[in-house]
């Protein structure tokens, strides 16, 4: 067995997948081999390495939480930033683009395809906590929020926390659309709203 | 959301007593001793706690109203994790085509605690996790493509044959053995040789 016979080898290697012919012959070659032998132990520590990461505790609460929304319905919830941002930095990139090139207009636009679910990831920034804040949110023409039938406002109390405040919207775009979509948010006395342009996205129903 | 065929018991073999009881009741008795496994499997997919709670509770939310079709899954578990699986390529795509929209305020406002946008802090739990190699694991699994982690996962974790997956997941088998072959090839390219020797291997 050659070096590159060996390293076509070594996924069924680490697997247990070779039959006695074939692990015969790649133990032999590993007996003579320091470097495939080198190849072999760091693919198996690299594997152990990844099967040894555990997950942080589960969150105390979050079971009977995550289970009551699902079988009673919620309003939707705000997302920690960090998490989010650690996975869709690029992501974040992008919307900071563009947020730039559309801030003279002080609306922002969203594009949307028609009959087809999408999250509206809106960022919320408080300079500092607020408790029990009052935000409303209310649909433009032809916009359902996704689980929500018919409903075309929803109002509910809400805590922000200092810094960006993440909301995942699941909307559905049925048509054109020329209103936009408002979002409402008051805290003791004041109150400040929010809008959004939500187009219709062509491009994007063609491609379905 | 697939289809269950593969998972799914004889109708008889369900009980009428499970079948007149409240959804709700039926939904926590099958779903509660399977949140733990969902949120593990989660968090290897995202490598991040708030997005794998995130992905546990869109399933839980999405599988609440077919509780009645729960209940014919001879094997729940291969199932679900099929389920977080499409759920977590679903949202990692449609999180690419759905930009963070930062809302701008219709009027100005003065000393409006909504105005401001401090900078990010880290958490404690980003901060260890930054640290030493647990951190430099994760890093490495995030450089992976959606699918060649949910095959790591999937099959080196927890252990489902290839064969499992191409059917849990209904995908070709060579399919997957070149996801896994490429994965695992870039694991060790981006986690070099030293500290993944045999006798200093990672410790948690």
């Amino acid at each position: 067995m050659e070096c590159r016979d060996f390293t076509t080898q070594l996924d069924d290697l680490l697997d247990g997948q070779l039959d006695a012919l074939r692990q015969k012959s790649v133990q032999e070659h590993l007996g003579r081999c320091p470097d495939c032998r080198r190849r072999h132990e760091h693919a198996v520590a690299v594997r152990e390495a990844v099967c040894k990461l555990s997950p942080p505790a589960l969150h105390p609460g979050f079971m009977d939480q995550a289970l009551s929304r699902a079988t009673r319905g919620t309003h939707p919830r705000w997302h920690p930033v960090l998490g989010m941002a650690l996975a869709a930095t690029l992501v974040l990139g992008v919307a900071v683009g563009a947020f730039l090139t559309t801030r003279p207009e002080s609306v922002q636009t969203v594009a949307l395809t028609i009959d087809r679910p999408e999250t509206v990831r809106l960022m919320f920034n408080s300079a500092k906590p607020l408790k029990a804040a009052t935000l409303s949110l209310a649909l433009p023409e032809n916009v359902e929020f996704v689980g929500y039938g018919d409903r075309r406002e929803l109002s509910w109390q809400t805590d922000l926390r200092e810094g960006g405040n993440l909301m995942q919207l699941p909307l559905i775009v049925r048509g054109a659309t020329k209103d936009e979509l408002v979002a409402s948010l008051s805290h003791d006395g004041s109150s400040k709203t929010f809008r959004l342009r939500i187009e219709v996205d062509d491009a994007g129903k063609r491609g379905m | 959301m697939p289809p269950v065929s593969p998972f799914r018991r004889t109708r008889a073999a369900t009980s009428q007593y499970r079948r007149a009881r409240p959804a709700a009741l039926n939904f926590e008795d099958l779903l509660r001793p399977q949140v733990e496994y969902l949120y593990r499997l989660a968090w290897r997919f995202t490598g991040s706690v708030a997005d794998a709670e995130d992905l546990v509770q869109d399933v839980l939310i999405k599988l609440y109203p077919r509780t009645r079709e729960l209940l014919e899954i001879e094997r729940l578990r291969p199932w679900l994790a099929r389920v977080l699986y499409h759920q977590y390529v679903d949202s990692v795509r449609q999180r690419a085509r759905s930009p963070i929209v930062e809302l701008v305020a219709d009027a100005e406002g003065e000393d409006n605690p909504l105005d401001a946008l401090p900078a990010m802090k880290d958490g404690p739990e980003e901060r260890a996790e930054r640290s030493g190699q647990r951190e430099r694991i994760l890093a490495a699994l995030r450089r992976l493509n959606p699918e060649q982690r949910a095959v790591v996962a999937m099959h080196d974790v927890e252990g489902y044959s290839l064969e499992e997956l191409a059917t849990m997941l209904e995908t070709p088998l060579g399919t997957l053995k070149s996801r896994l072959h490429r994965a695992r090839e870039r694991l060790r390219a981006l986690l070099p040789m030293e500290p993944f020797s045999a006798g200093e291997r990672v410790k948690q």
